[in-house]
């Protein structure tokens, strides 16, 4: 009995060696095998929206739908969405329109920026200024070249 | 809760003697495991039959091994076959494929294994029933699982037809055009199927949404039916037996225990077809020919894939109101091979036994001799 163990235990030590040699062998398989599923799945880097000189078109509001103080609009570019509208002084201005809170469209509702998911309220800056809101919304600068509207990269801090 | 051994709450099953001794010692993760497992689920005498199971070994076992290589093809087809969901759109086919082939990272690959699978699966499920054929496993009891196999041969020839149509690119526009006017011309339900089919008296991308419902949804989940039926047959009855092997005396029978002896040397064949399956994808990638034009001209040299190359080979010898006889030709092999195991219930050495090999000769004669005229002509 104690002679059979001893002899198994040392074929085993091989044998252990072996199959761990196995294992490790097809777990780089199986890595290689998923390194291209991953791959296919991972989604592709977008392109940079913004062209060389920093520019982007604003896509769905033309410079005339906002012509009058206290119009605005929902509108978007290449990177994301935007609340285009002009002040009732008359300034036209760009933000981003998600929401900081929990990712909705917001909504420029002359005085102020409301979203209606959560209830939160931001001012014509961009500031949070009442309910669940952590941040402003993002301030692009925005600039009309022959009845289009473009927005530019805003700047690093 | 703790249950001690031996005192077992309520609804809990006790653990049989028999499983104790197969089980790694109670104070080990796994076999604390197993004891917990098998409290609660009596499937014991599943895993002691699935353990037991034997494949006999003789000089035509080989051929055992087909079903199981279909069934490794099958899921390299849903696993691939998710993959292409993921960027295929039934309402851009063409843009959506060439986005696959141009774009995404491996998406050439996953599309070339998806289309080289499937080949290879029809191969792998012919050879299958011709073994099975004339090792003659159909007979009684099995007439059972010889009709599932039969209909999944059926269904998959369905998933080739069906997924062909969805590049929407020249070759896939015109072969299904040709199909469905095949299936048109058949007398009886022919013309209600095909217009079912097509959704419509033209082929467009409406009938995109039904190939694609049929190749994404209701096929797989019939052939997953089916495949659930057809080995749950082969568990309950076991493996048949060629004549010579069941002849043999009992003492003479050697088998091999399915898990893991048998199971073990079927993994280097499926790591072969795999093998096989990405080396044809790198060297013959599919190719994704020019978006369909419902007004252009058909290709030259337009052909079916190879697995509807007999039928179509067969519909050309009959030409003119002939047609019909090719056509009849077509339904009826089918129906002969289902009947064949209520014709031959026979005791090896009846003369019935004889003609249906001759039959099964002449058919994959027939069969192969079709489809290499069919591919040279």
């Amino acid at each position: 009995m104690t002679d059979s163990n001893t002899t198994r235990r040392e074929g085993d030590g091989g044998r252990r060696r072996f199959l761990g040699g196995l294992g490790l062998l097809s777990m780089a398989w199986a890595g290689g095998l998923l390194y291209p599923v991953y791959r296919y799945l991972a989604p592709t880097i977008p392109k940079d929206p913004f062209d060389a000189e920093g520019k982007a078109p604003v896509e769905g509001v033309k410079a005339e739908d906002i012509a009058q103080p206290g119009q605005g609009r929902n509108a978007g570019f290449a990177g994301g969405g935007l609340v285009v509208f002009r002040t009732p002084e008359g300034e036209l201005r760009a933000l981003s329109s998600k929401c900081t809170h929990a990712g909705c469209n917001v909504e420029f509702q002359g005085g102020s920026i409301h979203c209606h998911c959560h209830g939160g309220v931001y001012d014509l800056e961009g500031k949070n200024v009442s309910g669940p809101p952590p941040k402003p919304l993002t301030r692009y600068r925005v600039a009309e070249q022959g009845g289009l509207l473009y927005v530019y990269r805003p700047d690093k801090a | 809760m703790q249950a001690r051994e031996g005192e077992m709450a309520d609804h809990m099953h006790t653990v049989p003697e028999e499983a104790l001794k197969e089980l790694p010692p109670a104070h080990k993760a796994l076999g604390k495991l197993g004891r917990a497992l098998l409290a609660r689920f009596p499937v014991w005498p599943i895993v002691d039959f699935l353990r037991n199971k034997k494949v006999p070994e003789h000089r035509h076992a080989a051929w055992y091994m087909m079903g199981g290589l279909a069934l490794f093809f099958f899921a390299i087809q849903v696993f691939t076959g998710i993959l292409l969901m993921v960027y295929y759109r039934p309402a851009e086919p063409w843009q959506s494929v060439q986005r696959i082939v141009m774009e995404v990272p491996y998406g050439n690959l996953m599309r070339s294994i998806h289309h080289w699978s499937a080949n290879l699966m029809i191969l792998t499920l012919f050879l299958h029933m011709f073994s099975a054929y004339f090792m003659k496993a159909y007979r009684a009891p099995r007439e059972g699982t010889w009709l599932v196999g039969l209909a999944l041969l059926g269904l998959c020839m369905a998933f080739g037809f069906s997924g062909y149509l969805l590049p929407w690119d020249d070759l896939s526009f015109f072969a299904t055009n040709v199909g469905l006017t095949e299936m048109e011309k058949a007398p009886g339900l022919g013309p209600w199927l095909a217009s079912l089919l097509r959704g419509g008296p033209a082929v467009t991308t409406d009938t995109i949404g039904r190939f694609y419902v049929l190749h994404v949804v209701v096929l797989p989940l019939a052939v997953l039916g089916l495949i659930g039926m057809h080995l749950l047959f082969v568990q309950i009855q076991g493996m048949s037996e060629p004549d010579s092997f069941a002849a043999l005396p009992a003492c003479q029978k050697k088998h091999k225990k399915f898990f893991f002896d048998y199971f073990a040397s079927e993994i280097p064949v499926w790591l072969a077809a795999f093998a096989l399956l990405v080396a044809l994808s790198a060297i013959w990638p599919r190719a994704l020919e020019a978006e369909a034009d419902p007004f252009g001209a058909a290709p030259l040299g337009i052909k079916p894939e190879w697995y509807f190359l007999a039928q179509y080979q067969a519909l050309k010898l009959f030409p003119g109101k002939l047609e019909y006889a090719g056509m009849a030709l077509m339904g009826i092999v089918p129906l002969l091979c289902a009947l064949v195991p209520f014709f031959d219930r026979a005791v090896p050495s009846d003369r019935r036994g004889t003609w249906i090999e001759r039959a099964g000769v002449a058919l994959l004669v027939g069969f192969v001799v079709l489809t290499v005229w069919g591919w040279i002509s």
